[in-house]
């Protein structure tokens, strides 16, 4: 099951810009739909809405959460294979391998870049073969 | 077990359709190139000329493709080889394969011609058919910034709309280069696919994969080769050994060793130009390299291009080439038969055989060229048709360096017997990598087994054939399979006594490879990281109780169906063979040297692969592998 938008959406738009898999669509001051074909159950668009108008998986209202206790991707440096899956994944373009750190150094990782453009949507964390990425609220252990 | 997803597209009439996989197809052929080798056998009317809209296109990934264990980010292309009239399987790593599976689609089986320039858009399982008209003559880098950047991209360039023989595929940067892929897309106005869904692969054992895909990742780091080497100097490494063995093809395979080697070497590449290394998406080894072009960060080139664009035309500009592969990959032109081709044209001038006006003296003159050949200006319309063909218009047959028609990559035979071989015995023709790469342990490697005598080479060659099948029939990097060689011969070097005598006892020992072919799978009922994990990987994700023996016998089956599609497409034993200047004669510096013994290993490789004196799976070789014909077996 996938979640869902209820009437009670006045179509802000917040949670189309936020969806890290452009599943929703909706013209602005209008009803907004989730495409339960690919949306990944997240809860994203939850988190932003001020209407608590989404649903989740199991029909339960989603709590809208403040920016800065989402959490965000934790990478283990030392078990990043620094394959790129989680880059390629990311529908928010935050995260990136690092640039080496001198000429020729090829120990290098997947690294939150764009901490501002993250949503906490935990994709990179699933996709990750090495299980190498947790998903941590800040100052949390 | 869940079983792969395909989907039949004809354009011709616009309809789309799922086509069923069967569970026997599926555990028999498992992906790949060995499943679409399978299919296109099937699918594909006997006898159609290049071009012709009946024929079959098959976009496919391996079991293992999305799922993020190593290097295995990678798709499959089948079809009827433009340049050979074979069989055609090409390989890329580009994104498209991991969007198509995350769209939840395993393959994709394309036939007719769209009325009109078009192309295919995936979504979340979706499959659609679209008008390209505005996307006309566009090059690949244009066409692709055109598409949401999240979405997988496999695109044709103006060769492959003005269906160059030899014009390729590409995804993002990475290129399904060889045989003709973007021309075949081409001759269906097809000019690109787009994918994008949000599946994940299902996994059979997630923890099990898990735990060894750590385990493979930390091997693959710890490799000298995966590890080390690759990353660090790219497969342009290669150049430096290639040289100092003679292997490096120089001026139109005239000689094997060039006077500026170190200037188009992976060694100056990584400390001159070189900003980072990159990779394939799920790939740990990230051999691909990052240069700048004019200010800006672009994908720098492979070995192949390095050497046939570099010292096989006696070149040693690495800008220059570095150039050339930029507009070779953005017009989409294969850089190995481009080169090749402009090689035989040059010495077809020199000799007054032909005259094209042909001048690649300046940076701007080359890629003039390249300009000219992709769109099929003028006289250049005769090199976008490949060297076979040049070499039966105008003569010069015997320094046409092709195999089947298929020109050769960057691996002077006659300092690598076995890879000659491997050249002449290739399914889609003239490939070091469908050919079984022996270079490798001849010419390039650290373990060395005699790079100009015969003994063993049939044997080996066989040996790295079907694995290499297996691994990318898998779906995965045939760069994985190069951590077979031990770490130890690197630690100990290509000079130690411990590493003489491995290359003397592997060049003895073919006799006691021989009987593999007929006592598989049983003799390998286990899997380990040292020979072929991807086995052990397969099983975790399928569930299919795989090992390392009945993988390798998959890509058997894999090497001997392609065998059969070129037979029954009338290419023959006589097909097997190199040009004169490899068989015949020795290199031009190496006058001591000889020429490559094909005749002398070519009837041993039948035997020992089961086949007939010309070169036929024998009926009993067919019956073993269970290789039946009919669809859905």
């Amino acid at each position: 099951m996938a979640f869902l938008i209820t009437e009670s959406c006045t179509g802000c738009t917040l949670c189309a810009r936020n969806c890290p898999v452009k599943a929703i669509s909706g013209e602005l001051k209008k009803l907004h739909a989730i495409n339960p074909a690919r949306c990944v159950n997240c809860g994203v668009c939850g988190r932003v809405c001020p209407s608590s108008a989404v649903l989740d998986n199991i029909g339960k209202t989603v709590v809208k959460v403040s920016k800065t206790e989402w959490e965000k991707p934790v990478i283990d440096k030392s078990l990043c294979g620094a394959c790129s899956i989680c880059v390629n994944a990311c529908g928010k373009d935050s995260l990136s391998i690092s640039m080496p750190a001198f000429r020729g150094d090829i120990n290098v990782f997947a690294l939150l870049s764009n901490e501002k453009s993250c949503v906490g949507c935990g994709i990179c964390a699933k996709v990750c073969p090495l299980k190498a990425i947790v998903m941590r609220k800040e100052g949390a252990s | 077990m869940n079983l792969p997803i395909y989907k039949f597209i004809d354009l011709t009439s616009g309809e789309i359709r799922d086509y069923p996989i069967s569970r026997t197809l599926f555990e028999r052929y498992l992906g790949g190139k060995i499943l679409a080798g399978k299919l296109l056998m099937d699918l594909q009317p006997e006898g159609l000329p290049r071009f012709h809209p009946d024929n079959a296109l098959i976009i496919n990934t391996g079991p293992a493709g999305g799922t993020g264990a190593p290097s295995s980010g990678r798709f499959n292309m089948t079809f009827k080889n433009v340049l050979t009239g074979g069989i055609a399987s090409s390989n890329c790593g580009g994104t498209f394969g991991v969007s198509l599976k995350a769209a939840g689609i395993d393959g994709l089986i394309i036939t007719g011609k769209a009325k009109k320039l078009s192309y295919i858009e995936i979504l979340d399982g979706g499959v659609s058919i679209k008008d390209a008209s505005a996307y006309a003559g566009m090059d690949t880098e244009e066409i692709q910034s055109r598409f949401d950047k999240h979405w997988g991209k496999l695109v044709i360039g103006p060769a492959g709309e003005s269906l160059v023989w030899y014009a390729c595929a590409i995804s993002g940067e990475r290129v399904a280069g060889r045989c003709g892929a973007g021309a075949v897309m081409g001759s269906k106005n097809l000019k690109a696919l787009t994918a994008y869904g949000t599946k994940r692969p299902e996994i059979y054992d997630p923890d099990g994969f898990t735990a060894y895909v750590r385990k493979w990742t930390a091997f693959l780091k710890n490799h000298p080769m995966t590890g080390s080497a690759l990353p660090t100097y790219g497969t342009a490494g290669l150049v430096s050994s290639a040289n100092a063995s003679g292997a490096l093809p120089t001026r139109n395979f005239k000689e094997g060793r060039f006077e500026k080697s170190r200037d188009i070497s992976g060694e100056s590449l990584a400390d001159k130009r070189l900003t980072r290394n990159g990779g394939c998406v799920s790939c740990p080894i990230r051999c691909e390299r990052r240069v700048k072009l004019n200010g800006r960060e672009i994908k720098g080139p492979e070995y192949e291009t390095v050497g046939l664009f570099g010292s096989n035309l006696g070149s040693g500009d690495m800008d220059r080439i570095i150039e050339i592969n930029y507009y070779a990959d953005i017009w989409g032109m294969d850089t190995i038969t481009l080169a090749g081709t402009i090689a035989f044209a040059l010495e077809l001038q020199e000799k007054g055989m032909a005259d094209f006006g042909l001048d690649i003296g300046g940076k701007e003159a080359i890629i003039e060229v390249l300009r000219k050949v992709g769109r099929r200006e003028g006289i250049f319309t005769e090199l976008a048709n490949g060297t076979k063909w040049l070499s039966e218009k105008y003569g010069g047959k015997d320094f046409a360096i092709h195999s089947k028609g298929l020109e050769l990559a960057s691996y002077e035979p006659r300092q690598s017997v076995g890879m000659g071989l491997g050249y002449a015995t290739s399914n889609r023709g003239g490939c070091h990598l469908n050919g079984g790469y022996l270079a490798l342990i001849e010419s390039v490697g650290v373990v060395s087994v005699d790079r100009r005598h015969p003994s063993s080479k049939a044997e080996l060659t066989i040996m790295f054939q079907n694995m290499m099948e297996s691994v990318s029939g898998a779906g995965f990097c045939l760069f994985t399979a190069q951590a077979v060689i031990p770490a130890i011969f690197f630690k100990l070097g290509p000079n130690h006594a411990v590493t003489r005598a491995v290359n003397k006892i592997l060049g003895s020992a073919g006799f006691a490879l021989r009987p593999i072919w007929w006592l598989l799978p049983g003799l390998l009922p286990f899997n380990t990281m040292f020979l072929l994990p991807h086995a052990e990987v397969v099983k975790l994700i399928t569930g299919m109780p795989m090992t390392s023996g009945k993988l390798i016998q998959i890509g058997e089956r894999g090497y001997n169906t392609e065998r059969l599609f070129n037979l029954r497409e009338g290419l023959t034993g006589a097909d097997d063979s190199l040009p004169a200047r490899l068989t015949n004669t020795s290199q031009e510096n190496d006058p001591e040297g000889k020429p490559v013994p094909l005749s002398r290993m070519l009837p041993l490789y039948y035997k020992v692969r089961g086949w007939d004196s010309e070169g036929r799976p024998t009926p009993k070789k067919l019956k073993q592998l269970r290789i039946e014909s009919g669809a859905g077996v």
